[in-house]
């Protein structure tokens, strides 16, 4: 049985007339959580709007496979129908429309009771989506926004920014019950891709595979908290020096 | 109660005016003719403006007050019409009453002008809420409304008043209202056309005294070879008047001109303006006029205005989702339409909530 839920070979992505991402392979399998690290501008998050082709971020080279699926010619919709949900760093205000109705068009037709509970987003139902929200409503409104999609990949966008110590509990213990962390890998379900610049999250949520991406490029790959723990004792400048080492050793 | 037939009850239906609904009074016309009159309200005097006219000499002195019947082609053409029908309605000094009053104007005959006059009277204290569906029976190839409505709200007197259109796409309409709001008096103007029409024109009027509130709000939806030239206008003549003109308008083909204009007489006067529009097709227009007029210097008025087309970053954000385009346009243009009106109870907003959910022309989700 495959279980492979997002393959990306080669891929290279421009914005404007610049190239962001400058060939990156990345391969997810099932009940895998994967962690970016990597300076602000490195070229994270543009990897995240590639996979679901936003508008904007062209990519210029490569592939990317969602279930074996090539998304070449599928429009964002689609990509996101087979099985991609995203939490936006920045998610746009959409006046009049609630988040109540939202949730219930793009709700699969499970039950958000609890989650809705757990994220404490009762009083959020019947307020215009995002309008006014703060940091943490914003985040908490973007995880809901994934259990209504229920996909199989989550891609997680700096779920720690712009949040209170306490709002990153309630978000972490929403991710952590998506993605089944209670119980073992094999019988897990989701995945997920988690991009973060502090790293504070992995305090909260336990991630399997750890990236480095720098320039566009993942540039180093181990145990998340090895190399959080290389990143805050030396930063990205460690990355570089650590790389050039390799370099002049091979 | 009368039997109408199928076709009269589905054009009813298109302006939210079911013949069985709760109501505190109501009037229905079809053509020239008045087919029911009647109030189920002590507090409501609902009787055909012909009937009103004979029996109140002081009406006479009041019609054609508001709006001149020389004003324009279309009201001279109503004033010189004998057969002009319309309605008259009172409701008393301090009664409230919760349940709307209907009205419905039908077409009924192709190539047929209706003219209509109506007038509103709400006395001392009162408040009430007006719904009035004017529409076009589908086999309607082309036909004109010419509607004249003055309003005379009386000190501290409330009402909403919500008017709903549903028209052939041939059909031309006139509607000329004026609003005279007396001493801490509120009037709510609603306006929705969500649907078929050849054009619409109007820019009503609103004089409002002494601490008196004017508010207009329009939802349109401009179909392609609609056109619609609308707006209204509000004069604070009394200290510490106030007024509020939104407007919120979707071209998806169709020509709008979205006019307001508010004009500050006195002190403490207080106005704002937002005309909101959404663009959806190349071969329509938004046209967005918003002017304030300052005759002292202690007022405050102030506007908006914006013209565009669906955001981009919406619509990819409700694709990442997993909505389909159509879908997440769909659902953007109905937020976009959504107007919330503060002023208006709850239980009326819901009804008028379904009213633009029934009557609208664009797809829905």
């Amino acid at each position: 049985m495959n279980t492979t839920i997002l393959d990306i070979t080669n891929l290279h992505v421009s914005v404007g007339d610049k190239e962001i991402i400058s060939g990156v392979d990345l391969t997810i399998k099932k009940g895998e959580v994967h962690v970016l690290f990597g300076p602000n501008g490195s070229g994270k998050s543009t990897l995240l709007c590639a996979i679901l082709k936003l508008p904007g971020y062209i990519i210029t080279e490569g592939s990317v496979r969602v279930h074996g699926t090539d998304t070449a010619e599928l429009t964002t919709d689609a990509i996101a129908n087979l099985g991609i949900g995203m939490s936006f760093q920045h998610p746009p205000q959409i006046k009049g429309v609630t988040l109540g109705r939202f949730l219930e068009t793009i709700n699969h037709g499970g039950d958000l009771s609890i989650p809705i509970s757990e994220l404490a987003m009762e009083a959020f139902l019947e307020r215009e989506l995002n309008v006014g929200f703060s940091g943490g409503e914003l985040k908490r409104a973007e995880i809901l926004k994934l259990y209504a999609q229920s996909p199989d990949l989550l891609l997680i966008d700096e779920p720690e920014s712009g949040v209170d110590i306490e709002n990153i509990a309630v978000i972490s213990r929403a991710i952590n019950a998506m993605l089944q962390k209670g119980s073992p890998m094999a019988s897990r379900e989701r995945s997920a891709l988690i991009i973060t610049h502090t790293g504070t999250i992995l305090n909260t949520i336990h991630a399997d595979i750890g990236h480095v991406f720098m320039d566009g490029k993942i540039v180093c790959s181990g145990n998340p908290l090895d190399i959080m723990e290389d990143i805050k004792r030396d930063g990205f400048s460690g990355c570089v020096k650590c790389i050039e080492n390799r370099k002049e050793i091979s | 109660m009368n039997a109408y037939d199928d076709s009269t009850l589905e054009a009813m239906k298109n302006v939210a005016y079911a013949p069985g609904e709760e109501k505190s009074a109501r009037f229905f016309a079809r053509d020239t003719k008045i087919l029911d009159a009647t109030s189920a309200a002590s507090a409501i005097e609902i009787l055909p403006i012909a009937v009103a006219l004979e029996k109140y000499t002081w009406l006479r002195e009041l019609r054609y007050s508001l709006v001149a019947a020389d004003q324009d082609e279309y009201v001279k053409q109503v004033a010189q019409n004998p057969d002009a029908l319309g309605y008259f309605i009172r409701v008393k000094a301090g009664e409230k009453v919760v349940l709307p009053i209907y009205t419905c104007y039908l077409i009924d005959s192709d190539h047929f002008t209706q003219c209509t006059h109506n007038i509103v009277i709400a006395e001392e204290g009162s408040e009430f809420h007006l719904i009035s569906g004017c529409t076009s029976n589908k086999h309607i190839v082309s036909g004109r409304h010419i509607g004249i409505t003055e309003y005379f709200i009386k000190e501290n007197a409330i009402v909403t008043s919500t008017m709903v259109h549903s028209w052939g796409e041939e059909v031309e309409v006139f509607p000329r209202s004026a609003t005279h709001i007396g001493k801490n008096g509120t009037f709510v103007s609603n306006y929705v056309a969500l649907s078929n029409v050849k054009s619409v024109q109007m820019n009503p009027l609103a004089i409002i005294e002494e601490g008196g509130l004017g508010e207009f709000y329009s939802v349109i939806y401009a179909p392609e070879g609609s056109s619609f030239d609308i707006g209204s206008t509000s004069l604070l003549k009394g200290e510490g008047a106030s007024t509020q003109i939104i407007s919120r308008v979707v071209s998806g083909g169709g020509s709008v001109i979205t006019r307001g204009m508010i004009v500050g007489e006195e002190a403490g006067g207080r106005g704002s303006m937002a005309c909101n529009g959404l663009l959806l097709s190349e071969k329509g227009m938004i046209h967005a006029i918003p002017e304030l007029l300052a005759k002292n210097p202690q007022l405050e008025l102030s506007h908006e205005a914006s013209v565009g087309m669906i955001s981009r970053e919406e619509l990819s954000y409700l694709m990442a989702s997993g909505i389909d385009e159509e879908k997440a346009k769909s659902l953007i243009i109905e937020g976009f339409l959504d107007l919330h009106i503060p002023s208006l109870p709850d239980y009326l907003q819901r009804h008028i909530n379904a009213i633009v959910k029934e009557t609208k022309a664009f797809d829905t989700i």
